[in-house]
């Protein structure tokens, strides 16, 4: 890998918000193509934060500083990709389900995923179980990732498996989901597709289910 | 000691008495469904009517026998009568945070001036008064047989609330000089707020503090931006016993929240109660910590028979769920858990 690619992972997983624009202009200036700056740097180097936040190493305030510096950069890159191909790598829906508004570990899980050089559209939070799916459809999304801290919203992720179901989209949408409230064993009670405890587990989850 | 009345017992686990058993004790958000029908005070109006809130704050013992009554039943109180939008929620669903009344934002290097109410004014109206005003009525009617126990929110969650907690904790890295300002700010409310529960009647603060948790925070970053606040709007209160609620995995923390010099820990099931016991080795009261989602939510009576024993068995000071109770858990879950302590 060039140096100059180097250098911007330093900088993302540094979290040195300022100079991460001017890096990846020298990415590209160096030849590196658009692709390869968002899969190998950029994907790169939100896995070694990953590790770092896993690891107890980096907090919240390290992540959000390293998630920012990676928009800096994937805002320069992404508007050079082909028309309607993104990345390549797939389209994931994400957002808190309707009734919470707790939206620290979503935003932690978009980061980590657009990470991964997913496409990743953020629906918010308190958003209604019917525009996650409209939105899925509108987007040929592989995935659907909701979150809740609280309990009584439970019953949207019941119901996203039973409308997903109903429309006969299940398994042509997969559904992740997490937060404080799920488990492993309520994900497998409602027919979810997968749970993780944490935003660098989902990051691999997805990574996984946009390959298939 | 079979002859103690619950008040009796809770304060003398608060003071880590030896005792032939524990008392159990909700000391968290206490309220649920069945305790809303059983009493005919449902959610949202028990929020901010303190004849109601009293009543329900009631329930837990009265209805489910558990060895206190607590109230508020949310976090929500202090931030709306400083200008936040709050939705005041369902019969099942707690009040929520809709909009912060001011703006921190580190990326546009925007900072709103923390012009807030002074603490005096704060305490005079709003659902702080009406909280106030329930704590005196539990007070009043309870007071000889349970000890009162009142909810607040921590300094550091409550200026999350004020400016975004996710901005807020961007902003340590970004503009500390900032973070202080607000935490300065909200403390001398937060401190006001638990001596005046304290004054109106309640024998323990139980402040909840979960923007800090190690979540979001660093134990460094909590000690700076939460536990040396803490120090002085929760454990420095005069005439009762304070308890401070963290959620998640607050093992690495224990030591931290010791710091603060409060009576007591609240945590969660994240934590393994005999490792927690083992760490805290008498330095503070320990309550906690049955877990919320899984066993009294999901699992059977038997289930939450079983933990309430482990966690009794671990040496736990109180027996009680390690967070607020969802408003779904089903009343033979908690009858359960109160048989598995009082036998």
């Amino acid at each position: 890998m060039s140096a100059e690619m180097d250098a911007l992972i330093e900088i993302v997983v540094k979290g040195k918000i300022k100079e991460a624009k001017d890096a990846t202009q020298k990415c590209l200036d160096a030849g590196n193509s658009p692709q390869d700056i968002i899969f190998t740097a950029l994907a790169g180097a939100m896995e070694i934060v990953g590790e770092k936040y896993a690891a107890k190493e980096y907090f919240l305030p390290q992540v959000l500083l390293s998630a920012n510096t990676l928009y800096q950069g994937l805002n320069l890159v992404l508007p050079m990709l082909p028309a309607g191909g993104g990345a390549g790598a797939g389209t994931v829906v994400l957002g808190v389900v309707e009734g919470d508004v707790h939206d620290i570990g979503k935003n932690i899980v978009k980061a980590m995923v657009t990470g991964t050089g997913a496409t990743v559209i953020d629906m918010g939070k308190d958003v209604p179980i019917k525009d996650f799916v409209a939105k899925a459809k509108e987007t040929k999304a592989k995935i659907i990732a909701e979150s809740t801290l609280m309990t009584p919203t439970l019953a949207g992720m019941k119901e996203m498996e039973k409308i997903l179901k109903e429309e006969g989209l299940k398994g042509q949408i997969v559904t992740m989901v997490g937060g404080g409230a799920t488990s492993k064993e309520f994900a497998d009670q409602i027919g979810a597709d997968g749970w993780t405890y944490d935003a660098v587990a989902a990051s691999k989850m997805a990574t996984e289910f946009l390959k298939h | 000691m079979s002859t103690m009345t619950p008040r009796e017992r809770v304060l003398a686990a608060m003071r880590m008495e030896e005792m032939d058993r524990p008392p159990v004790a909700v000391f968290t958000q206490s309220a649920t469904i069945g305790q809303m029908e059983a009493t005919g005070v449902f959610w949202p109006a028990a929020h901010s009517d303190a004849k109601l809130m009293a009543k329900l704050g009631a329930a837990q013992a009265e209805v489910l026998g558990f060895e206190a009554v607590r109230a508020p039943f949310c976090l929500t109180a202090e931030a709306e009568r400083l200008g936040a939008k709050v939705d005041p929620g369902k019969q099942d669903r707690t009040p929520m945070l809709k909009e912060h009344p001011f703006v921190m934002n580190p990326m546009e290097g925007v900072y709103d001036e923390p012009k807030i109410m002074d603490a005096q004014e704060f305490l005079k109206g709003g659902r702080p008064a009406a909280c106030l005003e329930a704590i005196s009525i539990l007070k009043k009617q309870y007071g000889d047989k349970y000890p009162i126990i009142a909810g607040n929110t921590g300094p550091f969650t409550l200026a999350g609330h004020m400016v975004n907690t996710e901005n807020l904790v961007f902003a340590i890295l970004m503009e500390p000089d900032e973070v202080v300002k607000w935490i300065d700010a909200v403390n001398p409310i937060c401190q006001a707020y638990s001596q005046a529960l304290v004054d109106a009647g309640a024998d323990i603060v139980q402040m909840s503090e979960p923007s800090a948790s190690t979540d979001l925070l660093s134990p460094d970053m909590f000690d700076d931006y939460a536990g040396k606040y803490i120090k002085d709007s929760l454990a420095a209160i005069d005439g009762g016993y304070s308890v401070l609620h963290i959620c998640g995995d607050t093992y690495s923390l224990l030591d931290n929240m010791i710091g603060t010099g409060v009576t007591a820990l609240s945590i969660e099931e994240k934590v393994d109660p005999a490792k927690a016991v083992e760490k805290v080795a008498g330095r503070a009261s320990l309550v906690g910590n049955v877990g919320v989602v899984h066993p009294l939510l999901q699992g059977t009576p038997d289930d939450c028979f079983k933990h309430g024993q482990i966690v009794a068995k671990a040496g736990f000071n109180v027996v009680s769920p390690g967070c607020g109770l969802s408003a779904l858990i089903p009343n033979d879950n908690l009858k359960a858990l109160v048989k598995a302590v009082k036998g």
